[in-house]
């Protein structure tokens, strides 16, 4: 409302405010950031080139992809002309997309490269991304162009739906894990259920996933996956395949972390074993004879060069190194480091065997990290890309097989060929984004290839925010039986938050990050592109620095607990003494906070100390971006007293010591040595659950229950609502912002998306109208407007797809229409304002072809105002062909419909109660707006909802809100200062100070009788929220109707006027009452009832035929136009040939059908009839 | 309550007015019973009539607000209805069928305001509606004509003279809002909008006894605690008036007490019960009265209780017609 005004509106005098709401989207919004700057180029490189051979004759063409280009999303199809806008792509139902380019270099027998730029259709560009035209735009600029002012982006436009990649959880990158799961024993004779398995990213995202197995000779098997199958290797192959390293050497290597001086004490991952079982890997090798490193590369490149694609023609060896290079370790670019981790993992695999390291838990965060939409991406089209190389290369030899004459060096065929498939590209990741689905022959190394992106619903604000927040586990899981990966583990304290999950079947799958959670992207604080490698050289030299040896070619003699490695994003730098690695942490951690150090301050400094038997131990360090991070301050560096927030990840997390503000120690025995400290006890929970007031004063279920309800809510779904074009949007009229709040609910600007009303409530048992989660509302109060809302639905009609048999069809008014109602314009469309009843024409369609003029009625059986038209598209010859047309529905509250407080209570409104009838207070004279059951908390414990009534009512009176922030006493350090500790104290004088009640009660007067009421009454003012649940939406009512075409039973279905099943627990609670006339009366007279002619003498109810009467006669009477009697019915039995034995019987019509099915296959249902006396008839 | 057979049971209420101002007033009744009084705050707040729009029709509306919202808060703002009580139900006026366009039952109003080329957003307020019947206007309107008449402002004089009015929407330029609005009669049961009264309370007047004896026993801490055990300020201490160098706990404002037991609750934890007794007293009741400004606190008192006359004078005619013929015979007993 009048944010566009020159005066300056409070909106655009606070802009900066808003950066908070955009942190919350910072995850989707760069990464795909990252995919423009970035991953389109590295993607592009990592796209080997596509050799293709002329049957015919020898000469080669190569294909080279070069340099991708994206563009800002234009208006009409030819580039360059207009910017075009969200808004105008949500109106219109198309994409907001960018024409996406790649220049191709062709190269005909090493001759001089031929670069021509090929279109590859549009990509969908993410609002606010760096191509969005909405980047960087002020509040004013923003509203100008339809959007919010706090708009936020992170989502996509695709049809004009709101779609937003799904944030998935996906195993931690580069980090070796050791895994128990039962499935490995499938993989063949000999596997056990142990294996190490590594998820290796490569630069442009894409991902390969090893695990070597353990078998249960003592050796183990790389397997990964080419083409649909899992390939395994003798692991010592693989091992001399790397590097030319000989038996004994891997020998050592392997053996070195095992030495017998320190038995089974603290940080001993190996066993003697391990001598044995190196033997056996090596024999391995040496029993299919192969000695040599080209041996070993030969003999894989026999395995492999006919399902490794472009390789048909090259040697085993470039076979063999394209493999390695593909699909071993890909994060890796050097043999010796590849070699170096496979080691590695042979080690923990054996320490995983031999019990002396536990397995990792796959379901704790600390081994997770994020998939992020531009990342998502990025391997999509990368797979496409190549997708299309592939068609290409196949389209052109088939035209070679074909034609003799093609030439390979021609390029305008060539360009031809290409061109074919171009627009493919696009239009599958336009898909993508649109249905959710990853269509690809691997599956990209995916958890998922359906439900990828969600539909980002504006139902409110609430619900808006979490969608960007919700971190899916995966949808393979939410069929899963076991429930271990739903727990909520301590892993994610910190990150995802405990209480906003929704329950019941997608519980503890779909978790929400904490308001404070981010996800490490590519681009440091000052938004510029990290740089991994210079970071790699960095962080190496400062660990040489302080201890660190770094790993040489030559062979390393020591292992755990002597020295512990030292990963970096999956490669191993070096050794770091046990003894020094507690001051490299530390160092490490100061380098982070140091602003220009070089070290990437969300580096997580895993260090995974020696212990007994737990996890392997080793310094892991991760700079890559996915991780989940978090800020909390850190206690030892305070030189400058500012630069003390450290940011953390998950898997460093699980070994620091973080206390919290209130100094309690955890119930430790020793004193504890913590040295990182939570900046607020609320960073553990979600932005929703976050704004619960004083959320820990409720039993937790409540806040889960109130989570659920929040993104339900019936509030300002947005401000721009009159230019929004949502399918269905709700809306409420008078809304408020709440007394009581939380911290939070100012941080994220939540006034400007208010969701509820501030209600007098009156806890009290009245008129019984208040039983059982009722509640009762009072009617004045919503006369003057409490809870009102709208509905507006928004139709987009398009006659150019909807026309049948390629008529076109136009939005025209009929000049001979008998429609007295003025409902249609001129043009066909409806009037603004107007009012429409159900089944009242309320636009009209011209069809060209029968020149016909078919008017459209209002469906449903609510009233709707006409709130807005929008014609898309003028330049078609057509005429108006695509409108879209908002319908405004009223719902005020009435009986039936749903509210809920902001602590999982919820009730339905029971009545509209008189205000002369609701109780009063003597005082003040206020009458409650709503009333509640006392009997609501009980058992629910809501205590915080008593303490919000309290607190708004002091607040109200007081004049000013509230802060309802959570654990906010856990952050006074000092416990016995004589300030009061509960929250009571703090708000029960205040109350008193204005001569009311201590404890909030009340001395109310029945409104019926104008006496005291025998007990003080709780009253005050609390928020509430209407819930978009409403009767008008649900409520079912059918005397006749539309009846099932087979059975005659009633139909079932709201909308089609349908009944609501009588179920067999229906029957059995009838029968139980031996109300029989009631049952006869449900289940036959008022469903199927039906009179059939049944023969007595063979017993068939399908035998009766009409003997014809009279035709003439009924011929006669038609002509002579008299009204046709009906004649009396006369039946004759077909098999007996009489008519004697026909008797009527009352039955259900089903019974009919059921005897006409059972003749069909050739069983006669036989009926015995008889009289009352119980003798045979006839 | 057994009273001897054959003695009266009428009373002759009394009324006291103790302040009486255009919007408030407090009064006492007397020497009636609760349903009495519970009557006349039920007939104040529901039934005593007043004008307020009823319907509207709204020929332009480019404002952000839709028309059912403009509708419902045009509804919501009271009119000058000191007319109301003799004016007609719109479905009982015979001399228009129901469209609003008779004097006897409706009253015409018209906004029409275009927010041209101004910078800033406009305002539209109650005082843009043009009434087409000078005694029914909103009550800011008549406030602001009474007071350019030069009489002294009913509303007090330290009512700002700038009169700004209530406003129903904002626009923007080049935005517009133009209407016709029906305003009848109608009673608060209906819809709150055409409801006169704000507020209408009434509480039984206390009794409060203190048990000087007892009260004596208590040290000057202990008085000050009682005092200030009780939210409002009922007791004080009479330093004028000292008994054994202590001040007198003495009753300062009886009506303050808001039945919250917290002094009887303070006197029985200090181990003092009986130190106050307060009861209520059956028959008095102290009313607080607030209105819209629709009409006067007077006027909503006085037509009440017509209101309620009209009832009673119903429920005779009904009792002279013999409809309770059987009901009388019920009471008079057997």
């Amino acid at each position: 409302m009048g944010k566009a005004n020159k005066s300056p509106s409070p909106a655009v005098a606070k802009e900066g405010d808003y950066s908070a709401l955009r942190e919350l989207f910072r995850p989707h919004v760069e990464s795909f950031d990252y995919f423009l700057d970035k991953g389109l180029d590295e993607m592009i490189e990592s796209i080997r080139p596509m050799v293709i051979r002329d049957p015919n004759s020898s000469n080669t063409l190569k294909i080279i992809l070069e340099k991708g280009h994206v563009l800002s999303p234009m208006r009409g199809a030819r580039p360059g002309v207009l910017p075009i806008y969200p808004q105008e792509c949500r109106q219109a139902r198309i994409s907001y997309h960018g024409e996406f380019k790649v220049e191709v270099c062709f190269q005909y027998n090493e001759g001089a490269q031929i670069r021509h730029t090929f279109n590859f259709g549009h990509l969908p560009i993410m609002l606010m991304s760096k191509l969005c035209h909405l980047r960087g735009a002020d509040p004013h600029k923003l509203v100008f162009h339809g959007e919010e002012a706090t708009e936020m982006g992170g989502y996509f436009i695709c049809g004009g739906m709101e779609r937003l990649v799904r944030i998935l959880v996906l195993q931690k990158r580069n980090y070796p894990m050791g895994l128990v799961r039962n499935s490995f024993l499938k993989r063949g004779a000999g596997y056990t259920d142990k294996a190490v398995v590594i998820r290796c990213v490569q630069r442009d995202q894409s991902s390969v996933t090893i695990k070597l197995y353990y078998i249960l000779n003592g050796s183990a098997r790389l397997g990964f996956w080419l083409g649909g199958r899992e390939f395994l290797l003798p692991v010592g192959i693989v091992l001399k395949a790397l590097i030319d390293a000989s038996d004994r050497e891997i020998f050592t290597s392997l053996t070195c972390c095992y030495s017998d001086k320190h038995g089974r004490g603290k940080g001993v991952v190996s066993t003697q074993l391990i001598g044995e079982r190196a033997q056996i890997v090596l024999d391995e090798v040496r029993n299919l004879s192969i000695l040599t490193r080209t041996q070993c590369l030969v003999h894989i490149g026999q395995y492999f060069r006919s399902v490794m694609e472009g390789f048909e023609n090259d040697d085993y060896i470039t076979v063999a190194e394209a493999v390695l290079k593909d699909y071993i370790f890909v994060h890796l670019e050097n043999n010796h480091d590849k070699f170096n981790l496979l080691i590695f993992m042979l080690q923990k695999l054996y320490a995983l065997v031999d019990q002396t390291a536990s397995p990792d838990n796959p379901d704790a965060l600390q081994y997770q990290e994020a998939l992020l939409p531009g990342h998502l991406f990025t391997v999509f089209l990368k797979d496409r890309l190549q997708e299309w190389l592939r068609k290409s290369k196949r389209l052109i030899l088939e035209e070679a097989a074909k034609n003799k004459g093609f030439d390979l060096g021609n390029a305008l065929e060539i360009r031809k060929f290409l061109t074919k498939y171009t627009t493919s590209v696009g239009r599958a990741v336009e898909s993508m984004i649109k249905v959710g689905n990853v269509n690809s022959r691997s599956g990209l190394d995916l958890p998922q290839r359906e439900g990828m992106t969600i539909h980002a619903e504006r139902l409110n604000f609430h619900r808006y925010i979490s969608h960007f927040r919700s971190v899916h586990r995966g949808s393979a899981f939410a069929k899963m039986r076991t429930t271990s990966v739903r727990k909520l583990l301590p892993e994610s304290w910190g990150f995802l938050c405990p209480v906003h999950t929704p329950d019941g079947e997608p519980c503890g799958l779909l978790n929400h990050m904490t308001s404070t959670c981010r996800v490490s992207s590519f681009y440091n604080s000052e938004g510029v592109i990290k740089n991994f490698g210079e970071m790699k050289k960095l962080l190496s030299a400062e660990l040489v620095r302080v201890g660190m040896n770094p790993v040489l070619p030559k062979i390393e003699q020591t292992g755990p607990p002597e020295v512990l490695h030292v990963h970096l994003d999956g490669c191993i730098l070096g050794t770091i003494a046990s003894a020094m690695i507690e001051k490299a942490v530390n160092y490490l951690r100061t380098l982070k906070l140091l602003a220009h150090s070089g070290i990437p301050e969300d580096l997580e400094v895993g260090y995974v100390p020696p212990s007994f038997n737990g996890a392997f131990p080793g310094l892991y360090l991760f700079t890559n971006p996915a991780r989940f991070v978090r800020p909390v301050r850190n206690l030892f560096i305070l030189s400058d007293g500012k630069q003390s927030i450290e940011l953390i990840g998950p898997f460093e997390q699980a070994f620091m010591e973080i206390r919290c503000p209130d100094g309690g120690d955890g119930g430790r025995q020793e004193p504890f040595p913590a040295t990182h400290e939570e900046i607020h006890p609320t960073a553990i929970l979600s932005v929703v659950a976050n704004l619960t007031p004083w959320s820990d004063h409720n039993q937790s279920p409540r806040n889960m229950y109130q989570c659920q309800m929040a993104k339900q809510t019936m509030g300002f779904c947005g401000q721009a609502l009159k230019f929004r074009t949502d399918v269905k949007a709700f809306h409420l009229q008078t809304p408020q912002t709440p007394i009581v709040r939380t911290g939070t609910y100012t941080k994220y600007c939540m006034d400007e998306f208010p969701s509820g009303t501030n209600a007098i409530v009156a806890v009290l048992s009245y008129t019984g109208y208040d039983m059982e989660d009722a509640m009762i509302l009072n009617k004045s109060a919503v006369e003057r407007g409490m809870f009102r809302g709208h509905i507006y639905q928004t139709e987009c009609i398009d006659l150019s797809t909807k026309s049948r048999d390629n008529v076109p069809e136009t939005f025209a008014k009929s000049i001979l229409t008998r429609d007295t109602s003025n409902v249609i314009d001129s043009d066909g469309l409806p009037r603004l304002g107007q009012a429409v009843h159900p089944n009242e024409q309320y636009y009209s369609v011209h069809n060209s072809l029968t020149n016909v003029i078919r008017p459209v009625k209002l469906k449903g059986t609510e009233p709707a105002f006409i709130d807005y038209v929008a014609v898309n598209g003028t330049g078609s010859k057509c005429g108006l062909q695509k409108a879209n047309i908002r319908l405004r529905r009223v719902r005020n509250p009435i009986i039936g419909d749903k509210f809920s407080s902001r602590h999982g209570q919820k009730g339905v409104c029971s009545q509209l109660w008189p205000d002369i009838d609701m109780p009063f207070s003597a005082n003040t004279g206020m009458r409650p707006d709503l009333i509640i059951n006392p009997h609501a908390f009980p058992s629910r414990m809501t205590i915080a909802m008593l303490l919000e009534s309290m607190a708004a009512k002091a607040g109200s009176l007081h004049g000013k809100f509230i802060d309802a922030t959570p654990f906010a006493n856990s952050l006074k350090k000092d416990k016995d200062s004589d300030k009061p500790n509960s929250i009571v104290d703090e708000l029960g004088p205040m109350l008193a100070s204005y001569g009311f009640n201590y404890h909030g009660n009340e001395v109310l007067y029945s409104g019926v009788f104008g006496t005291e009421m025998d007990c003080e009454i709780f009253i005050g003012p609390v928020y509430y929220q209407r819930l978009r649940h409403m009767v008008s939406d649900k409520f079912q009512v059918r005397t006749t109707g539309r009846i099932d075409q087979i059975t005659r039973q009633p139909i079932g279905g709201r909308k089609h006027g349908g009944g609501i099943r009588f179920g067999e627990m229906e029957r059995d609670a009838l029968l139980a009452h031996g109300s029989s006339y009631l049952l006869h009366d449900r289940l036959h007279s008022c469903s199927d009832y039906h009179i059939a002619d049944v023969c007595s003498f063979c017993g068939s109810l399908l035998t009766a035929t009409m003997i014809k009467s009279d035709t003439q006669k009924k011929v006669k009477h038609e002509m002579l136009g008299l009204p046709t009697v009906r004649p009396a019915k006369n039946f004759a039995c077909q098999a007996c040939k009489t008519s004697k034995g026909m008797e009527t019987v009352a039955m259900p019509y089903v019974f009919r059908y059921l005897a006409a099915e059972l003749a069909a296959m050739n069983i006669k249902l036989e009926l015995r009839l008889s009289n009352k006396s119980g003798l045979p008839l006839s | 309550m057994d009273r001897p057979s054959g003695t009266s049971y009428q009373r002759f209420p009394r009324v006291r007015i103790r302040e009486l101002k255009d919007d408030y007033a407090k009064f006492e009744l007397r020497d009636t019973d609760a349903s009495m009084a519970n009557a006349l705050r039920r007939v104040m707040i529901a039934e005593v009539p007043t004008v307020a729009i009823d319907l509207v029709e709204i020929e332009v509306n480019s404002s952000v607000l839709n028309d059912e919202f403009i509708a419902h808060r045009l509804g919501l703002i009271p009119l000058t209805s000191a007319a109301a009580m003799q004016m007609r139900f719109s479905r009982d006026c015979d001399a228009c069928d129901g469209d609003g366009s008779c004097e006897y039952c409706s009253v015409e109003f018209h906004l029409s305001v275009h927010a041209t080329d101004s910078d800033q957003t406009l305002e539209v307020t109650s005082n843009d509606l043009r009434s087409m019947d000078p005694k029914v206007c909103p009550v800011d309107q008549a406030r602001a004509y009474q007071h350019a008449l030069g009489g002294t402002d009913p509303f007090g004089a330290n009512a700002s003279n700038e009169n700004r009015g209530i406003l129903i929407v904002k626009l923007r330029r080049g935005q517009e809002l133009r209407l016709r609005a029906i305003a009848r009669k109608g009673i608060g049961k209906d819809h709150a909008k055409w409801s006169p009264a704000a507020t209408v309370t009434f509480m039984y007047e206390p009794d409060i006894r203190i048990n000087e004896e007892l009260m004596e026993t208590l040290t000057v801490e202990e008085r000050i605690s009682l005092i200030e055990s009780s939210p409002t300020k009922v007791f004080e201490l009479d330093s004028a008036n000292q008994v054994n160098l202590f001040s007198l706990v003495v009753v300062k404002n009886a009506e303050a007490y808001t039945y919250d037991d917290e002094v009887i609750k303070h006197a029985e934890a200090i181990g003092k019960p009986g130190l106050v007794e307060i009861t209520a007293k059956e028959d008095s009741f102290v009313f607080t009265v607030e209105t819209t400004g629709a009409i006067t606190a007077y006027e909503l008192i006085m037509n009440a209780i017509t209101v309620l006359r009209q009832k009673l004078d119903a429920v005779r005619l009904q009792d002279d017609d013999g409809d309770l013929g059987e009901l009388g015979a019920h009471l008079g007993g057997p």
